[in-house]
């Protein structure tokens, strides 16, 4: 009951008309990011944070503002999996099976709206999950202690990579390099000066957000130039909605048991978005294997991982919120504009600003009927704006992003770091280490530094402290199981994967 | 399959790793003496972690990646020139005038016909800087453009 009346006042502060005008923007932004090729999520919500943060907007608003982009982010990958057979992100790979198929016989509108409607009650049962599952880790999280936060910190980058990731090595590098990256600066606790080399701009430290920006979006503007993919792509005609009430009405089993798992795929670590509409698909597929036709269009093919892949994302923000630690790359920028707001994310949040939880889970709600009301009728223009050709609108992106990270200080200083990091980000990308464990240790790595050192100090230098409470060792397993998992499982789970892909009919 | 790409960047780590280990040691000892945690704790344990992760990758380096070469290498560097160009131009010459050119090179670059792409760089500049000086009352640098 204590949760109803909290998320009555989240209501009142995400229907609030300025915040209203927010989540309805940011929602039709986000839809854009999703389908737009070369604008991830993740790379979308990057560029957005030093604007939202020139806007001066409060932080409920600014939180209700990317938290709304992010869902319609995961809505707007499925449209470009069902019209062109090319997954707007990743986690919509598994919607390119029966959409694509579907689209080939004419029936492009009814894929559209069924995977709008399954996106919505995936997206739905996630953010109920959400609301009943947040309260209670949270109340849980609040035993932590230093110790246990410290072990948690490295469950979090140990199964990042997740578990279709290829080299967990390269998983434990990348999250090295970021904390590195976080070391530089004044020491807080002792005021030593860190890696500054007596430059005044490194003396606070290297900003996160032109990091995370120049990782995102410079090296995808660089990688565009190198495969010259600038060409735009066909048009594509969507035509009539022929969907019958039955029909809709028939996919409602298998759109519940989808969000129901990318839920549970959202909130466990290392899973995620793609886990989660893969394995809802699978699940389906297995439930009414012959009585569907799966892999040649049909519907149900495409509401089950739509509704999976957005059932985990509202899930993926269960351990952001409550732990404070993200499972996701996407949900990792979301915490980095939390800590730049200055509001510290984990189980305190729900009681110090308990107005900003609440209110970005009601904009979440509120957002997915947004979304749902935006998609159907405009669909036709999201179609069109597909067709814009990267070659000018990564220019564009970019210089939306460099306008971004100066304004936030003025200084062209930040811009050479930010192409800098671009640079980085690309050679990294090339060599396989994956980028957002660089991001997450930019993120925590202070926080585990601070972690670790209130440990120590309790216990007087034993260093025996981080792995003496029950606790404490369950987290270290797992982050164990985490590393090690990706290795035994990885390659069978991702031959999986390929192969579903692989006897869908493939484009052209 | 080479794998050169993870061994070089497995030696590169493992330079930066050391340097990174060294100079931790070389801080002075913080003001009230040495405590069990030091500035320099944390620090050190990520440069024995990269060291353990270098060398792992040297040992066991996975098949590498297309590397760009001729043509691509050419159009890589000279859009990274056009980013760094945009940065020291933007504020002697101004966001429209930096902003038009810098756009309008990538887009062309890209593979865009070249009056259409200087275009999208003049119609994006204009719009995004009446949007931010006007709308949003911030200041992004008018340069030559300036009217005292």
């Amino acid at each position: 009951m204590e949760t109803l009346s909290f998320l009555m006042e989240g209501f009142a502060v995400a229907l609030t008309p300025y915040n209203l005008m927010f989540a309805l923007f940011g929602a039709f932004v986000g839809t854009l990011i999703g389908c737009l090729p070369g604008l991830g999520p993740a790379n979308g919500v990057a560029i957005l944070i030093p604007l939202a943060f020139t806007l001066g907007l409060p932080p409920e608003t600014a939180m209700i503002l990317l938290t709304s982009v992010y869902a319609g982010a995961m809505y707007g990958g499925r449209i470009s999996s069902i019209l062109l057979n090319i997954p707007g992100d990743e986690p919509a790979m598994m919607t390119c099976l029966d959409g694509y198929p579907m689209a080939q016989q004419g029936r492009a509108a009814d894929a559209l709206a069924i995977s709008a409607v399954a996106s919505f009650t995936g997206g739905l049962i996630g953010t109920i999950g959400l609301i009943m599952l947040a309260p209670i880790l949270a109340k849980f999280a609040l035993t932590f202690g230093p110790a246990e936060y410290f072990a948690l910190f490295m469950l979090a980058f140990a199964t990042l990579g997740g578990i279709t990731g290829k080299n967990p090595m390269k998983t434990v590098i990348a999250a090295t390099l970021g904390i590195m990256v976080s070391t530089v600066g004044i020491d807080i606790s002792t005021g030593t000066q860190r890696y500054t080399f007596d430059i005044l701009e490194l003396y606070e430290g290297i900003d996160f957000i032109l990091a995370i920006v120049g990782l995102f979006a410079i090296s995808e503007l660089l990688f565009f130039v190198e495969s010259r993919m600038g060409g735009g792509r066909k048009k594509m005609t969507v035509g009539k909605i022929t969907l019958s009430f039955r029909e809709l009405v028939s996919t409602i089993p298998t759109q519940l048991r989808g969000g129901v798992l990318g839920f549970i795929a959202g909130v466990l670590p290392g899973a995620g978005a793609s886990l989660g509409s893969f394995i809802s698909y699978t699940l389906e597929k297995q439930v009414l294997g012959k009585k569907g036709t799966f892999g040649e269009g049909d519907i149900r093919g495409v509401a089950a991982p739509e509704a999976g892949n957005n059932g985990a994302s509202s899930g993926a923000l269960v351990p952001m919120l409550t732990l404070g630690v993200p499972g996701s790359g996407t949900t990792a920028v979301l915490l980095a504009m939390l800590i730049s707001l200055n509001i510290t994310p984990g189980p305190l949040m729900f009681t110090q600003n308990a107005d900003i939880v609440w209110g970005v889970i009601a904009a979440l709600l509120i957002g997915n009927v947004l979304l749902l009301v935006l998609n159907i009728p405009l669909v036709g223009l999201f179609v069109r704006l597909l067709s814009i050709p990267p070659m000018y609108l990564l220019p564009i992106v970019t210089m939306v992003a460099f306008v971004g990270v100066y304004s936030i200080s003025h200084s062209t200083f930040d811009l050479y770091f930010m192409v800098a990091f671009g640079v980085a980000g690309y050679f990294l990308r090339k060599l396989e280490i994956p980028l957002v464990p660089v991001i997450l240790g930019l993120l925590l790595g202070p926080e585990m530094e601070k972690n670790l050192g209130h440990a120590l100090v309790l216990s007087d230098g034993d260093w025996s402290v981080l792995w003496s409470s029950p606790l404490s060792i369950g987290l270290w397993l797992v982050a164990g199981l985490g590393l090690v998992l990706p290795v035994l499982v990885g390659p069978i789970l991702r031959r999986r994967m390929h192969a579903a892909m692989k006897e869908s009919p493939v484009s052209d | 399959m080479t794998s050169f790409g993870d061994r070089i960047l497995g030696l590169g780590l493992l330079v930066l790793a050391v340097v990174y280990g060294w100079a931790a040691q070389q801080w002075p000892e913080p003001f009230g003496g040495a405590e069990g945690v030091g500035p320099e704790t944390f620090p050190t344990i990520l440069s024995v972690v990269l060291v353990a992760g270098s060398l792992y990758l040297m040992i066991r380096p996975d098949p590498d990646a297309q590397w760009p070469v001729g043509k691509s290498a050419l159009e890589l560097s000279i859009s990274l020139v056009v980013l760094v160009v945009y940065t020291l131009l933007l504020e002697p010459l101004g966001f429209v005038i930096s902003t038009t050119l810098a756009v309008g090179t990538l887009s062309w670059r890209m593979g865009g016909a070249p009056l259409k792409a200087f275009m999208t760089g003049l119609v994006s500049a204009v719009v995004v800087f009446v949007l931010f000086n006007y709308g949003l009352s911030l200041s992004l640098p008018g340069g030559l453009l300036e009217v005292n």
